[in-house]
């Protein structure tokens, strides 16, 4: 059985902060950039507080949301219904 | 002579099989004999009168933990026919929990499940700290089964005390929490939990989320050596990540053998390709051979609160949630604040528009005002659909309460389907959790009322097989989930056209007299817990004690 593609995403490795994600997952841009892109792509993370701290369980998508899939929701933490 | 004999029934065995008639009989807890006609003696008879006898349903995602120290029966669980319920999901357990750890754990408690102080609070005798010990506390008090989870979150603390919430495990550690799972299946824990989107009162993230994808790993290969569950809370509400933590769950589920669950997925108008494009993705993990089960309820999303409580409805809106976890005497004079009161109505209403104008109020001293939009009261008072909720709060001492209804997961052309596929376990009530915001009882005879009976997306003998027999083969709890002789006696008798929930009545049933939601149940005529009959339309709750811990 062949997988569907799917949006990518990686997991931090320990004592990982987002530089060390963007250098691992974009090797070929120049970090800054590379971690704007991280971060555009990761807008739940930001959402947070303080905003951008991940932990070790969260999924960081390494690109864009794929095309025809209705796009990224920058969810929150606790909305209603939340467990 | 047998325990117990019901007649004249229409027995829907769990197998999904044509429902038939006949008669079944009950001796030293387990049934004897399923369908035929028994022409012997019984020291109690039911007459079924012709209406449905069918495997005690099963709840996999509840909240019990410390309800069932209090009350064996969880009320009001076993009247609506539940007769085994999963507690300790979502990475939060009871056990195993250091003394130390205590107060801790409860504020989590407190924060995601919204339970009160007076559940924990003197409620119950904290007796262990292992889970064997836990579990012998259990015993002896239930009318119903019960199959524990371990959480994620105390195990880590167990281990890591402080810094479970901070960062990742050691491979000491790691081994050392291994080793505390271990000890926590042999002792009859069903499975872990963990959770992906919850955080604790100081909305820093609850410990299991600060776990590596190594730590989830090495706990994994432990289940796997007992073939027991891993059930976690993904992001629900992105698709996208929804759809990561099914494709991580698989890679878990494979590597080790195990079953793993995910809850909950609602259908939403906001994500309305979310439902298909998760089981699109499950069934393509199905087909690889791994086990991702997702765990869809059957009632709408609705929300009810009034001042009293900081109400999961107010999460999305710091400042009300901020204020309304004040004492009450501060929280009172917050809201009777011009200052405060203006700043939390433009809060919501910036803009000119209220989110607030379709909420109704739902209980209130003046009657008049019941079942009526704040969006309608407020045109007739004068002022916003906020204002008023805060108005008539005060005006009442929190004695008004609200419903904000179907905020999703309402559409039963959806829901329906949804509920039918095969790849869906249908769960999620999340019973005996948000106590103050809504009921989560009853949604099995919401399963029947509205699916069954009203839209026919299920039979009557699909349904039954989705919350007995699936449920229990998904968990590997042995022996429940079918009538067939030889098998524990957990058996439900409920009339098919008139199976439903009540009306949602908040109650003070708690301990000191502590608020909460409930349902009653309709249809219902009797529930049969291991042989003896816990509970009766004729004659409510009994005494019996019969319920166990299910061992997997």
């Amino acid at each position: 059985m062949t997988l569907s593609r799917q949006r990518g995403f990686v997991t931090p490795e320990p004592n990982e902060d987002w530089r060390a994600i963007a250098a691992r997952v974009l090797p070929a841009e120049p970090t800054d950039a590379a971690i704007e892109k991280l971060r555009s792509w990761n807008l739940h993370l930001l959402a947070r507080n303080p905003p951008g701290e991940f932990t070790g369980s969260d999924v960081l998508f390494v690109e864009p949301p794929l095309e025809g899939t209705g796009g990224a929701l920058p969810g929150l933490d606790g909305v209603p219904g939340d467990d | 002579m047998l325990d117990i004999l019901i007649r004249n029934g229409r027995i829907v065995d769990g197998t999904g099989i044509p429902a038939y008639h006949g008669d079944l009989g009950i001796e030293g807890g387990r049934l004897r004999q399923v369908g035929g006609h028994l022409n012997v003696d019984a020291r109690h008879m039911v007459d079924a009168g012709g209406h449905v006898v069918a495997p005690g349903f099963i709840d996999p995602h509840t909240h019990f933990d410390a309800q069932l120290l209090w009350d064996g029966q969880a009320r009001p669980a076993l009247e609506h026919g539940v007769t085994t319920v999963v507690h300790g999901n979502c990475s939060l357990s009871l056990a195993p929990l250091k003394a130390a750890h205590r107060p801790r754990l409860v504020r989590m408690f407190q924060q995601i499940e919204e339970m009160p102080d007076a559940a924990f609070d003197g409620a119950f005798e904290w007796t262990w700290e292992a889970f064997d010990a836990y579990v012998d506390a259990l015993r002896g008090r239930l009318s119903l089964n019960v199959a524990p989870l371990a959480g994620h979150s105390p195990l880590r603390m167990w281990v890591m005390g402080e810094e479970a919430q901070g960062r990742a495990a050691t491979p000491d550690e790691t081994r050392a929490m291994q080793q505390l799972l271990r000890e926590c299946l042999e002792a009859g824990a069903i499975g872990l939990s963990t959770s992906y989107v919850d955080f604790d009162e100081n909305m820093r993230p609850v410990p299991s989320r600060y776990a590596h994808a190594e730590e989830l790993d090495a706990l994994c290969s432990v289940l796997g050596d007992f073939g027991r569950m891993l059930q976690v809370v993904p992001e629900f509400y992105s698709t996208d990540i929804t759809i990561a933590r099914i494709d991580q769950l698989a890679e878990l589920s494979l590597a080790h053998g195990i079953p793993t669950t995910f809850s909950p997925l609602f259908d939403s108008v906001t994500m309305p390709a979310n439902v298909s494009r998760v089981l699109d993705r499950v069934a393509e993990q199905f087909a690889r051979g791994a086990r991702v089960w997702p765990q869809v309820q059957t009632r709408p999303i609705d929300i009810s609160f009034s001042f009293e409580v900081a109400s999961l409805f107010f999460v999305t809106q710091p400042m009300w949630y901020m204020i309304l976890r004040l004492p009450r005497e501060q929280r009172l004079a917050a809201f009777r604040d011009a200052a405060t009161r203006k700043s939390l109505i433009d809060a919501v209403e910036a803009g000119g528009s209220s989110p607030w104008g379709e909420l109704r109020v739902r209980d209130s001293a003046d009657a008049s005002l019941i079942g009526r939009t704040l969006g309608d009261i407020a045109e007739e008072r004068g002022g916003s659909p906020a204002a008023v909720m805060i108005d008539l709060s005060v005006e009442e001492d929190f004695g008004v309460h609200f419903l904000s209804a179907s905020m999703g997961h309402d559409d039963p052309s959806r829901v329906g389907p949804t509920l039918a596929n095969d790849l869906v376990h249908v769960g999620a009530s999340d019973a005996g959790a948000h106590i103050q915001s809504f009921a989560t009882y009853g949604d099995t005879g919401y399963l029947f009322d509205r699916f069954v009976r009203d839209g026919r997306y299920l039979s009557l003998e699909h349904a039954v097989r989705k919350i007995t027999s699936e449920t229990a083969q998904i968990w590997g709890i042995p022996d429940r989930g079918l009538l067939k002789p030889g098998a524990a006696a957990d058996v439900v008798v409920f009339d098919p056209e008139t199976i439903g929930r009540g009306a949602e009545l908040p109650v003070t049933d708690m301990p000191e007299n502590g608020m909460r939601y409930v349902r009653d149940a309709s249809g219902i005529d009797a529930v049969i817990v291991n042989g003896e009959v816990a509970w009766s339309a004729a004659d409510g709750y009994t005494e019996a004690t019969s319920g166990n811990v299910v061992l997997p």
